[in-house]
């Protein structure tokens, strides 16, 4: 307890029921409340932003994947015309890091680069062309160091470290946690499944590059515009990097053109932004080219897995036991988390009673990798569902069967003490059943078609702050005017998941109102409380429960004036559809916007704050709280694939997804997301390889093979399979009207399901992404002369 | 430097912008029309996707000085007085608006379609869109906003409003609530 | 953004005029007609130009004429969009029609145009990046350097021709029309126009035009077919492509009684800086029928003629093994198609 406060109780939740009976607003197929806006180009996103005066600041980047820096000479750039501002490492020479206990990060480098592409100086010009020119004339020397390119290098050798001072030599997290005995439950199980399998590593590739400006008033208030999903985080860093008290920075995040987790550290183009315009007096432009964009990465980590999974002769699961080597590229990152929810988010839906997971994340003078949508647990997740189905065809067991038998149900705790609340995995496994014709395809497809499956759970936030404190994770306020507008001020970041529009719903179900009675501003630092950021899906739970509880207040207030107006009790007070009404006398009803005016008239000035942070969850030992989460989501994948024996592609032709998100505030919206993850892990399973070449020995060594979307290639309309997405209302105690995540768990299931499927269609288990057609020809002709290979146990 | 001379949403342009200056720069930065978006800077992602002469093409690697004399729309051009087209209207009412970002483009792509060939199928319709990535959506909404664009633009309907009509709408009680105000 | 350099910009009204600039500013004065490779190159650095001249306002470059031979003459600036989908060119030369249509993306395709496609920059995993990538790299033989760094020690560049069009076009015999002011008009086989250099895979002169392509009537019982191997459906370069073409004379046009097989040529790209006509199958195919077991030897030939390198994405392994399957699948495609009308 800081300073001896105790910690005031703000767990609120408020239970599933509408608030006036009937839901007028949740659960509707409804337009976004920013849609049009984007539709017809009025969006302003941070790169429309033009400010009087505006400079364009760009970056020069280490050639080097490892290097020590000898000397900076940046006299000739500033001397170029129209050069206004030229700035290094030694500018800001305070460390950061999103996680706190890992600041590894500089701004700019200082004396060391550590990948290709690495952030060495940067300059502000009247114009982009001046700046680049500018960026020629800087004269570096470097002292090319040993580059570390392969994980497992770095696991033996730290001379030199890529961070001097290291006490873990090149390694940047452990994590190894056992709960049973494992070693006993594995020896005594009917079945065990042993092998290793691969995550490559893939990038978020939003269409948006990242963008920011800046401006420093003349008032000592300095403003950043960024395409950030964590405008408090950057806050924070900004703050504490540039040396200024918190209280003069203001963050605000425009429209953002899509994140997936790769804008969720504090970067150096907005430490440089800012800077740049305190030094010129300007505005600054921060715009990155798309290459950039590979470069600032935070992408989803390469991981090599060794996974041994244990069951009974009547398929039920003894133990899980995992040794993961985590590939982090140069920086910490989210790191930390991500080495723990590697094991962490395994522990359902199906429940073992024993497990042990060995994760060690190493840094690589690669581009840094962080959290991509399904931080940590999707790479480990591919390994569990491929194993889960080659017991169940060892036991003899249909897969969905196996499942079935292995469900952890709900309301208990998993075998690392977290609480799963509602779970509503086995009607997703149901409704894939059904949806798909499973039961008249699997085994029975011709060769070469088949159809496989695969589950999952996922966070709806989680109960680790990223900084330790005592106060709210999310926080909101509702002002009511006396034009009948209710506003909402969000912290939240809406980065296309829609979360303003889920803000409005809320408010408007609680409030009576239409949805064009309500207007949402959100992600602006001097406007908004504080709430977290837009990541592990914590929003719709966290905000969504701090909307109703600020409604509430509101609602109340409303309700007391409108019954002493209309003479019938407060309780009998319906506000509803831009009305209050009497709930037994529909004719006596006034416009919600002289029942505000009532309230108004009544109480005083009509607004109310809300607050949630997160009830206690967690195991009880070192990190047992990172993935702890109030409610967890689950997913059930059936994906339908034909494999292509002449050539190795695999068609993934479609997937059909059922997702417990407990109450869909709003379907479409859900849907939505169902759909863009599955798309999204499908993508990774053969098409998106974010690779450097690795070779040492050549002059390539630790460039980016694919920087472009040319190159990278992200799924086209033409590629993406058919997605039917179906929505399972478990309806959770903890959310919002029983509300949990749909971001990020229905990308999960989608590796192993295709994975899974190709074994149906071809007999071949593939383990190591990415199943490029190569690879797949290659383990199919082993397949068919009998050698077992590496793909293959 | 030169004068470009153009017509751009309907009004004769004069912009002065340098000789190796895409269309979509000249656009963005100097015409104020932000609502064409940069994604990838080559061609590679269609969010600048524009029409010139009614042709969907991508401006970031279509040099300004190339559309001399022609006819530019952009995203911002299709909103008429009546309100946005029928196929902005019909991309809000699927829900398929995530981030947005390449939705201006994928639109003018859609638009295009709709106007030459309102009876398109779906894989005409994803044939027509395989220039423009989009990392949202798994494409499965925008499909079921084009179909609905064609059938509306089949049934006549221009969909100027649509939004509008809809929040005016909510019967007696909107028009009540608008009357007593 | 990623810039383009500086450079000024003109747009001559006429042929003579547009040719009238190249030979006064030659290699400076660089053409551009969709810009779908020009640009992204100057963006990239791995071209340069002092003046962009834009074929735009030239009048009759984009048209189809069929010519008193049964030739079509097609125009230099006649869109892709527009070559996958007219009438006559689907009927004759479905191969080419196909190949159009299988460009890039509906967009590119739209912009870019059959000069620019057979004019395309050859291209590599180590020279399409930006000047920071390249510059990291220690550049390369292509451009601003001396190493290669897919034939390691190698001397001439093998950036790899990727144009769709060219392999089709060789197989159905085009000619190229170049037009120089100094020298007027010249002919030359679309066969011979590619030459073993990376650099510049082209017998073009810095002064000289495409003007159009002439591809002569087909054979009476011509079928040809194209294929290419792409990661994604649309917008990819070719990983490998293939172009067939053969009379088919005989036979019943049945399964049992296909006919056999005449003139076969068969053209393999995205291997070398030039497409590359695959050796003696033509000896080996003619007068045979056309059936599986033929198709077979076909590929296994064609399979120890193609050696793909690391220029192109994908490994050179899999792209070798995938030449006997889409030789296979063209000849497939080819005989399945019927005769060109």
């Amino acid at each position: 307890m800081a300073g001896g406060i105790e910690r005031k109780s703000i767990n609120r939740t408020h239970g599933p029921d509408a608030p006036h009976g009937e839901f007028h607003r949740v659960g509707k197929r409804a337009r976004k409340v920013d849609g049009i806006g984007k539709a017809t180009g009025q969006a302003v996103y941070a790169d429309d932003i033009q400010l009087p005066g505006m400079l364009h600041a760009k970056t020069l980047r280490s050639p080097h994947p490892h290097a020590r820096i000898v000397s900076i000479d940046t006299s000739k750039a500033e001397a170029l015309p129209g050069v206004h501002g030229v700035i290094t490492g030694a500018d800001m020479p305070t460390k950061y890091g999103v996680i706190p206990w890992t600041p590894d990060e500089n701004a700019l480098a200082v004396d060391r680069v550590r990948f290709v592409g690495d952030e060495v100086a940067a300059v502000a010009a009247v114009d982009e062309d001046t700046a680049n020119a500018a960026l020629r004339l800087i004269e570096v020397e470097y002292e090319v160091l040993h580059p570390y390119l392969d994980p497992k290098e770095s696991l033996e050798r730290h001379d030199p470290a890529i961070h001097e001072g290291n006490k873990k030599g090149n390694i940047s997290k452990h994590v190894e946690l056992e709960f049973g005995d494992v070693a006993a439950a594995l020896a005594s199980s009917a079945h065990v499944i042993e092998d290793d399998y691969a995550f490559h590593g893939t990038a978020h590739a939003p269409i948006e590059p990242h963008c920011a400006v800046a401006q420093a008033g003349h008032d000592g208030v300095l403003t950043l515009w960024s395409s950030t999903q964590i405008p408090h985080y950057v806050h924070r860093a900004l703050a504490k990097v540039l040396d200024i008290e918190a209280h003069r920075i203001r963050v605000i995040q425009p429209h953002l053109g899509g994140a997936f987790g790769g804008k969720s550290d504090p970067f150096y183009f907005e430490f440089c932004a800012c800077l740049l315009a305190m030094r010129t007096g300007r505005p600054v432009k921060f715009l990155l080219t798309r290459e950039e964009t590979f470069y600032t990465h935070r992408g989803r980590h390469p991981m090599d897995m060794h996974f041994k999974t244990g069951c009974d002769a009547d398929g039920k699961i003894t133990a899980v036991d995992s040794k993961i080597l985590i590939d982090g590229g140069s920086y910490s990152s989210f790191g930390l988390v991500t080495t723990y929810y590697a094991g962490q988010l395994l522990c359902g839906p199906c429940h073992f009673p024993t497990y042990r997971f060995d994760s060690t994340r190493v840094f690589t003078n690669k581009p840094p990798c962080g959290p991509k949508r399904g931080h940590g647990s999707v790479q480990p997740r591919f390994a569990l569902e491929i194993q889960l189905d080659r017991l169940a065809t060892k036991v003899g067991l249909d897969p969905i069967e196996f499942r079935r038998r292995n469900f952890q149900g709900s309301n208990v705790e998993t075998v690392n003490g977290q609480t799963v609340t509602s779970n509503g995995f086995v009607e997703c496994l149901d409704t894939i059943e059904t949806a798909s014709g499973w039961k008249d395809k699997r085994g029975k497809l011709p060769r070469g078609r088949g159809i496989g499956m695969a589950g999952s759970m996922y966070i709806s936030g989680t109960n680790y702050a990223v900084y330790p404190n005592d106060m709210p994770q999310a926080g909101i306020v509702v002002k009511l005017d006396r034009s009948g507008l209710a506003m909402v001020y969000t912290g939240t970041s809406d980065i296309g998941q829609g979360s303003s529009s889920v803000m409005a719903t809320i408010v408007a179900e609680e409030l009576g109102l239409r949805m064009d009675q309500v207007r949402v501003v959100a992600a602006d630092t001097d406007l908004t409380p504080v709430d977290l950021g837009a990541y592990s899906s914590r929003i719709t739970l966290m905000a969504g429960n701090a909307a109703v509880d600020a409604s509430r207040k509101l609602r109340k207030q409303v309700q007391e004036a409108v019954g002493e107006h209309l003479d019938v009790p407060a309780g009998r007070v319906i506000l509803a559809d831009g009305w209050a009404f009497d709930a037994q006398d529909g004719d006596k009803r006034i416009p919600s916007r002289e029942a505000f005016e009532l309230a108004e008239s009544k109480f005083e000035t009509l607004a109310a704050a809300g607050s949630y942070n997160t009830p206690e969850r967690g195991g009880d030992y070192r990190g047992g709280t990172i993935g702890a989460s109030p409610a967890y989501s689950f997913t059930a994948h059936a994906a339908e694939v034909e494999v292509d024996f002449e050539t190795g592609e695999i068609h993934v032709e479609k997937v059909w997804i059922a997702h417990d998100c407990g109450r869909a505030i709003s379907p479409v919206q859900v849907e939505g997301q169902i759909e863009g993850s599955t798309y999204m892990g499908v993508a990774e399973v053969a098409l998106e390889d974010h690779a450097v070449f690795d070779d040492p020995a050549h002059p390539e060594a630790g460039l980016h093979m694919r920087p472009s979307l040319l190159e990278y290639t992200i799924p086209t309309s033409v590629d993406t399979p058919e997605l039917e997405a179906h929505i399972i209302e478990s309806i959770d105690p903890e959310g919002p009207y029983g509300a949990k995540e749909a971001g990020e768990g229905p990308l999960h299931g989608s590796l192993p399901a295709v994975a899974n499927a190709i074994y149906d269609a071809t007999g071949v288990w593939m383990t190591k992404l990415p199943f490029t057609p190569g690879k797949v020809l290659a383990a199919l002709r082993a397949h068919e002369s009998g050698t077992p290979t590496g793909e293959e146990a | 430097m030169r004068t470009l001379r153009f017509r751009l949403n309907g009004d004769d342009a004069e912009i002065a912008a340098p000789d190796h200056w895409t269309l979509l720069e000249v656009l963005r930065y100097r015409a104020g029309l932000t609502g064409s978006k940069q994604g990838c800077d080559k061609g590679d992602c269609g969010a600048c996707t524009l029409h010139v002469d009614g042709k969907s093409v991508l401006s970031c690697i279509t040099l300004a000085a190339d559309v001399d004399d022609r006819e530019v729309t952009t995203i911002e051009g299709l909103v008429g007085p009546g309100g946005p087209d029928v196929v902005q209207d019909c991309f809000d009412e699927s829900g398929c608006l995530q981030c947005g970002f390449c939705q201006p483009g994928m639109i003018m792509a859609a638009r295009q379609l709709v106007t030459e060939d309102p009876n398109a199928d779906r894989d005409t319709i994803k044939a027509a869109l395989a220039s423009n990535l989009c990392r949202c959506t798994g494409y499965t909404k925008i499909y079921e906003a084009v179909e609905n664009a064609c059938k509306r633009t089949l049934a006549g309907d221009t969909g100027r409003g649509g939004r509008l009509a809809d929040l005016g709408g909510g019967g007696d009680e909107a028009r009540a609530g608008r009357e007593s105000a | 953004m990623l810039r383009l350099p500086a450079f000024a910009y003109s747009s001559p009204k006429s042929l003579e005029a547009v040719l009238a600039t190249l030979a006064e500013q030659p290699g400076r004065a660089r053409l551009i007609a969709g810009g779908t490779d020009l640009l992204p190159n100057l963006k990239h650095g791995i071209e340069e130009a002092g003046l962009v001249v834009s074929l735009k306002h030239v009048p009759g470059l984009d048209g189809v004429e069929e010519q008193s031979d049964g030739s079509l003459r097609l125009g230099a600036m006649l869109t892709l969009e527009d070559l996958a989908n007219h009438d006559v060119v689907r009927a004759r030369y479905p191969a080419l029609a196909s190949a159009a249509g299988q460009i890039a993306g509906p967009h590119h395709r739209r912009m870019g145009t059959l000069g620019g496609n057979v004019c395309l920059n050859t291209r590599c995993v180590y020279i399409n990046q930006t000047h920071f990538w390249r510059e990291s790299l220690g550049y390369c033989l292509k451009k601003d350097g001396s190493a290669c760094h897919v034939v390691k020690r190698g001397k001439r560049c093998v950036a790899a021709a990727s144009n769709d069009t060219a392999p089709v076009l060789t197989t159905l015999g085009a000619r190229l029309v170049i037009a120089s002011a100094a020298r007027g008009e010249r002919e030359i086989d679309v066969g011979d126009f590619y030459t073993q250099d990376g650099v510049f895979n082209k017998d073009l002169q810095p002064d000289e035009m495409l003007t159009h392509v002439i591809v002569p009537p087909p054979a009476k019982g011509l079928h040809s077919a194209y294929g290419k191997l792409r990661p994604r459906d649309s917008i990819d370069f070719p990983r490998l492509s293939v172009a067939v073409a053969f009379v088919l004379k005989g036979g019943a046009g049945t399964a049992a009684d296909p006919g056999k097989v005449h003139d076969l040529h068969i053209v393999v790209s995205a291997l070398a800086s030039t497409p590359v006509k695959l050796r003696k199958v033509d000896e080996l195919a003619e007068g045979r029928t056309a059936d599986e077991t033929l198709f077979e030897e076909i590929a296994a030939a064609a399979y120890k003629q193609c050696h793909p390198l690391t220029s192109i994405d994908g490994d050179p392994a899999y792209r070798r093994d995938m030449v006997p399957v889409y030789v296979k699948r063209a000849l497939r495609d080819a005989l399945a198609s019927g005769a060109s009308a």
